[in-house]
């Protein structure tokens, strides 16, 4: 007898139904041999392997979207798999009742999905939005319907986030600024953030129990998710990054003269934060001094640098060596 | 732009069909091209979504999917006058919940709003991004994004691009030439530290890329624009290679050359020696060629 061809989404949809509607849950050979999409390809007293990496696959499909799909352990007998039961407790899957959203703030989050261009950012926001509208709240038209649109570009920053979410050591080689060769490092990953349009990773090094900011730019290698977890919670370890990142930003205060009418003069003055000191000067703050002399030192003869005197002399090493490579 | 319709992926059908359940339930009668415009989807896409919540269901006692332990709906409004009206329905009763990464996503889009001057509300939106993460079935992973800092010139633009009309500027090119310009503001978005608005221009009549630090004294007209993101093609990346690109070829540490990123050509020729390795890149002219290279001195050798 032919086999119709269930349709994915057919198949997942009778999964999400049959789970949430069953209290005590169901075992994997009921799922099989029950649910539709599975019963259809379902060998009684046969092997059904393909099919269980089919579920397999499903249940880590639906987890994605922010199913609860659970496991449960038969007390009797821990450590036999083909007794665990599976479920969607209620509960877990509905948003709960107290939670609405009036017509403004959802024209508000339409406007946060909005900020994300591209990416995996922007298809979750997409997705959330999704649910929202399930709720039937009619969408206000926003006052300024244009927000400037972030990009997240980093290749890391993926396999970084899931690493957050799975709270597993990842390792990657690190680029420090200022320094030549990158180093292997090996750290817990706490929370991205953007600060000054920078994407950065707060970390904790597991041998030392330092926290560590990282700029992605800077990893160079591919990052590896290994799989052991930390213990490791930090309340709003986002919020402490973003602080510590402003903090240093305010603390660095550089000052320098720029000739006028160069590009120098028209972008430095531009810098969130830039202070125009006696006519010619400008004083500016910055975050990371070796980026920073980096920046500088492009400017070549336009701009120069009065103080800090650390600064000043990263930037005349980063001239003089350059001469010295060119000549 | 046109926008390239792309087939869903079963897990975002999933996601309609678990959020438009509720959703009938709330309305007794809704048309399909009213649901389609709610969710702002093609009204096939409705369609078939409420073609297959009306054959769906849970095994139920017998394990046989009987007609009790499926959803129905009032199949003749259906056909007929294109209406749903759910008429039994299973297993579900509420939204779905937003997993971790989603309320993570719209957090931090939120944050970055919350520096815009129409969201200066702080308590509102922390409000609001509470509701997201207790609506989150795990706690939102921890991204954070600082809050936007609009310099006037961001603000000017991203309120001409709004309105719909052009505005003129003094633009200073790489080679340090001022010239007064005038553009239909399509989008306004940021690499790294740098943001740039992408146009029509309609002293180069074509579509060109400003960087927004090198704009002076932006002016907004209240002429409309003739130009709109449908109507030019706004590539997706920032910069494309061109045969006006300068080629240039340098040596680098090799560690660095993940950091020259867009510079590289796509076929950049590198020969290992030792740690040194030689790349070719086109330069894009409107960045300043020579500040690119400049841009790592301590990396060059």
């Amino acid at each position: 007898m032919p086999v119709t061809k269930v349709p994915n989404e057919e198949r997942l949809f009778s999964l999400v139904l049959a789970l949430l509607s069953s209290e005590a849950g169901l075992t994997k050979s009921e799922i099989l041999s029950t649910v539709q999409g599975y019963r259809q390809r379902f060998v009684h007293s046969g092997d059904n392997s393909n099919l269980e990496r089919q579920f397999e696959r499903d249940k880590d499909d639906v987890r994605e979207l922010g199913v609860p799909l659970e496991t449960i352990e038969s007390p009797e007998q821990a450590g036999n798999n083909h007794n665990l039961r599976y479920r969607i407790p209620r509960a877990d899957y509905e948003l709960p009742e107290d939670i609405s959203f009036s017509a403004e703030e959802s024209t508000l989050l339409g406007l946060a999905a909005m900020v994300w261009r591209e990416g995996s950012l922007s298809e979750e926001s997409r997705r959330a939005m999704v649910k929202l509208r399930s709720l039937g709240i009619a969408t206000a038209e926003p006052v300024l319907s244009y927000a400037p649109q972030l990009r997240v570009r980093e290749q890391s920053f993926e396999p970084l986030r899931s690493a957050l979410d799975k709270g597993v050591l990842v390792t990657f080689e690190y680029l420090k600024p200022g320094e030549q060769t990158a180093t292997l490092r090996t750290v817990a990953p706490l929370a991205l953030v953007q600060h000054q349009g920078r994407w950065h990773l707060y970390a904790k090094d597991p041998a030392t129990d330092l926290f560590k900011t990282f700029l992605l730019r800077r990893i160079v290698s591919a990052v590896r998710a290994t799989k052991k977890p930390f213990d490791e919670t930090t309340a709003d370890a986002a919020a402490r990054a973003l602080a510590e990142l402003e903090a240093v930003w305010q603390a660095n205060l550089a000052v320098v003269k720029v000739e006028p009418g160069t590009d120098a003069a028209t972008r430095l003055s531009k810098r969130r934060g830039a202070m125009p000191s006696p006519s010619t000067e400008l004083e500016l703050h910055f975050t990371d001094l070796n980026i920073f002399a980096d920046e500088l030192a492009s400017f070549g003869p336009e701009v120069l640098v009065l103080a800090p005197p650390v600064l000043r002399e990263a930037v005349i090493e980063r001239l003089t060596r350059t001469a010295a490579d060119h000549g | 732009m046109a926008k390239k319709i792309q087939p869903l992926r079963a897990q975002d059908k999933l996601v309609y069909l678990l959020a438009l359940v509720p959703y009938l339930m709330d309305h007794d009668r809704v048309s399909v091209s009213e649901a389609a415009a709610h969710f702002g989807v093609p009204q096939q896409q409705i369609r078939d979504a409420v073609r297959l919540i009306a054959v769906s269901g849970v095994p139920g006692e017998t394990a046989t999917y009987q007609d009790s332990d499926l959803f129905d709906i009032a199949w003749d409004d259906f056909e007929e006058n294109d209406q749903i009206v759910l008429t039994h329905m299973v297993a579900i009763d509420d939204s779905p919940r937003f997993s971790a990464r989603e309320a993570s996503a719209l957090i931090a889009g939120l944050q970055y709003l919350s520096g815009l001057p129409e969201h200066a509300d702080r308590v509102a939106i922390a409000t609001l991004m509470s509701k997201l993460s207790r609506g989150a079935s795990a706690q939102p992973t921890a991204v954070g994004v600082e809050a936007s800092d609009l310099d006037e010139t961001l603000a000017l633009i991203r309120e001409t691009v709004a309105a719909g009309t052009q505005i003129e500027f003094d633009y200073l090119n790489s080679r340090g030439e001022s010239e007064r310009r005038r553009i239909d503001p399509l989008r306004i978005e940021s690499v790294d530290a740098d943001w740039y608005v992408r146009g029509w221009c309609h002293s180069r009549e074509d579509v060109r890329t400003f960087r927004l630090d090198r704009i002076s004294c932006p002016t907004m007209t209240s002429e409309s624009i003739t130009h709109t993101v449908a109507d030019v093609s706004l590539p997706e990346t920032l910069f494309d290679a061109s045969p006006e690109d300068i080629r240039v070829t340098i040596e680098v540490v090799e560690s660095a050359i993940p950091l020259l990123g867009d510079y590289v050509a796509l076929t950049p020729n590198c020969s290992p020696q030792g740690t040194v390795s030689a790349l070719r890149c086109s330069c894009h002219t409107s960045m300043g060629s020579s500040g690119s290279l400049l841009g790592f001195p301590a990396l060059s050798r």
